[in-house]
């Protein structure tokens, strides 16, 4: 349940809740129809859980629309997915038709919202063909990506590419994430709830609570990663950086991830780290399930350092959770961890096992640098990557789609 | 005095036209033909762009040269210049021209980036809106200027310095309404090194400055 516009006022600042107020009044009453493939699960959905009520909150007439589709759709989709971001696939013409297919049914379904809407978002490939479908629309259509398409498999990029080129615009995190395409490109990074129970603030007895829960002792240093149990999350490469920081200080990890039981690669990796953790009791590996949001809060506040010692990244939501709980982040020198971590700033970029375990000695060795670098990744997670930065961002895009002009400057 | 007009601004970025340069001369080349609202992004725009606050420097083309081609010489070269000290903005790519073409003369090979790592061209829109706020009293404007967003600061205080009267600030243009009775606040502001600020400093500054008119040092 997202909160009213008005209980981040606290956090941001009235200026800010004030100037989305302004937004609004400009766009009140707007048609916004945002369409994905899930209401549940992922990071598209949970950006649109608090995106639509917020701008209902300010007086746009917003809407959700999810896309159906049988088991085979969905492992083509996912396999569109995997080839977006450079994953060699194997899609046949049969494969494509049937994504079409079930666009076509969906559009069926969704054609009086989307026919009307002022403005229609698409999420990702998998709904990419309504626009396709739907001639007779009357407002503008954004393609938003929320994935990373700079080095995709090309024969998917190609067939994509003739279904997203004819939007108005599409949307990337950043320009490193973004191919070229006949319109305007506009660049929007992700952002964080601060009032989600991913985020919000814990009591004293909440923390206590999951530290006993998993048997962490108070007295020494805590490492946490918070990822999948990927190889590009390369959590034995974390393990490696904790045996070389183990060896001089009393530290404890915990690598938390999601239950790997479908997914085939996870396990595999999971049977990695477990074989290089090797039965150490100061290494916690968590298997938590999906809707853990207030473990993940508390072991991140929790920790001393937080780690995302990515070899490939998208943005990295979770680096941006980890400075907002005030937290330095040493993370690896990839995707959007780039943007988020300054080096000796919010945290360090390493490469490897053994620039992660240099800098964790570093922060160890220099306590008063931890809380330093805490307070201003809070700061610049506060000023650059909240909801309602987001908010502003897509609300701007639309008074500008909506206006036509390509003026440097927009008077609205 | 007329009544100031508090406006805000936000930046809405996009990507440019231009392919992503993967080495230096690319970049010349680049910089050489784009658009003159891309150099202006890359040098005026980013103390509003959600990047980390405190770069080593202020203009994307350094901050590149420095943390991908390594080339440390240049990048001093790059940072150093103020775009706000050029007539326009072809002034200003000619002497960025004139400095990569230098360096690409002294360097026995052309320096490239990593895959990934490729200087991507964006530009930006300034949407600008009347937050209805007004000013009456120069004493108000330090007030107001703690509870502006950065938009705001940025909008009066820099963006500024491009519209008539061009090289001025609208706080300063304003309160120069004042007269004598003012005088000391526009020199005040006129003593700020703007550019090399993020805008927390900028802000901080600004408030320093009026402090100081109305107090004295």
């Amino acid at each position: 349940m997202t909160a009213p516009l008005a209980a981040y006022e606290g956090i941001v600042g009235a200026a800010v809740v004030t100037q989305l107020r302004m937004l609004g009044e400009k766009l009140a009453g707007l048609r916004i129809v945002h369409v994905n493939s899930t209401r549940e699960g992922g990071g598209v959905a949970e950006i649109l859980e608090w995106m639509t009520p917020l701008m209902r909150d300010l007086g746009l007439d917003a809407r959700w629309e999810v896309i159906h589709g049988d088991a085979r759709f969905f492992e083509i989709t996912k396999a569109i997915h995997n080839g977006l971001q450079g994953k060699p696939v194997n899609l046949s013409a049969r494969d494509w038709r049937i994504h079409k297919d079930v666009n076509e049914q969906n559009m069926e379904r969704l054609r009086p919202a989307l026919v009307d809407a002022d403005i229609v978002v698409i999420h990702d490939p998998q709904p990419a063909a309504l626009l396709g479908l739907c001639p007779e629309r009357k407002g503008k259509w954004i393609w938003r990506a929320h994935i990373d398409i700079s080095r995709p498999f090309r024969p998917v990029w190609k067939f994509l590419r003739g279904l997203v080129g004819k939007y108005d615009a599409s949307v990337f995190h950043m320009a490193e994430f973004a191919q070229p395409l006949p319109h305007p490109r506009f660049l929007i990074p992700p952002s964080i709830d601060p009032l989600s129970e991913k985020n919000r603030d814990l009591s004293p007895e909440e923390l206590e609570s999951v530290r006993g829960e998993f048997g962490l002792d108070p007295s020494r240093p805590l490492l946490v990663q918070v990822s999948r149990f990927d190889r590009f999350k390369d959590p034995v490469g974390v393990v490696e950086a904790y045996r070389l920081v183990r060896k001089v200080a009393p530290v404890q990890l915990v690598l938390a991830g999601g239950r790997a039981t479908d997914d085939p690669e996870g396990k595999a990796v999971l049977d990695d780290v477990m074989e290089a953790v090797d039965g150490d009791p100061d290494v916690h590996v968590l298997l938590l399930p999906p809707d853990s949001h207030k473990t993940v809060n508390a072991l991140q506040r929790l920790a001393d350092i937080i780690l995302q010692k990515s070899t490939r990244e998208g943005f990295g939501l979770t680096v941006t959770e980890g400075l907002w709980k005030g937290k330095p982040v040493i993370g690896g020198d990839v995707g959007g961890i780039r943007l988020q971590v300054a080096n000796r700033h919010t945290g360090f970029l390493v490469n490897t096992p053994e620039g992660a375990a240099h800098r964790i000695r570093y922060l160890l060795h220099h306590r008063d640098r931890i809380r330093q670098m805490g307070e201003t990744g809070r700061e610049f997670v506060r000023e650059n990557f909240l909801l309602t930065r987001h908010l502003r961002d897509g609300l701007t895009m639309i008074l500008a789609l909506r206006s036509g002009s390509n003026a440097r400057t927009l008077y609205v | 005095m007329t009544p100031f007009e508090i406006k805000d601004c936000i930046l809405l970025v996009r990507m440019s036209n231009l392919l992503p340069a993967v080495n230096l001369r690319e970049l010349r080349d680049r910089l050489a033909v784009c658009d003159e609202n891309v150099l202006y992004h890359h040098f005026c725009e980013t103390p509003l762009r959600a990047i980390f606050d405190a770069p080593d420097y202020r203009n994307d083309f350094a901050v590149w040269v420095y943390q991908y081609l390594g080339d440390r010489a240049l990048a001093e070269r790059l940072g150093i210049l103020d775009p706000y000290d050029f007539a326009s903005f072809e002034e200003l790519r000619s002497v960025v021209l004139d400095i990569l073409d230098e360096r690409l003369s002294e360097l026995p090979m052309v320096p490239w980036a990593r895959p990934g790592d490729e200087f991507c061209f964006k530009q930006a829109t300034t949407v600008v809106f009347d937050t209805g706020e007004r000013i009456a009293d120069p004493r108000e404007l330090a007030p107001a200027i703690r509870a502006m967003t950065n938009g705001s600061v940025y909008y009066h205080f820099l963006e500024a310095r491009r519209r008539p009267p061009v090289g001025t600030d609208d706080f300063s243009a304003w309160l120069s309404q004042g007269g004598e009775t003012c005088g000391g606040y526009v020199k005040a502001l006129g003593t700020i090194d703007y550019y090399f600020h993020s805008m927390v400093h900028l802000r901080a500054d600004i408030l320093h400055a009026l402090a100081e008119a109305e107090n004295g040092p």
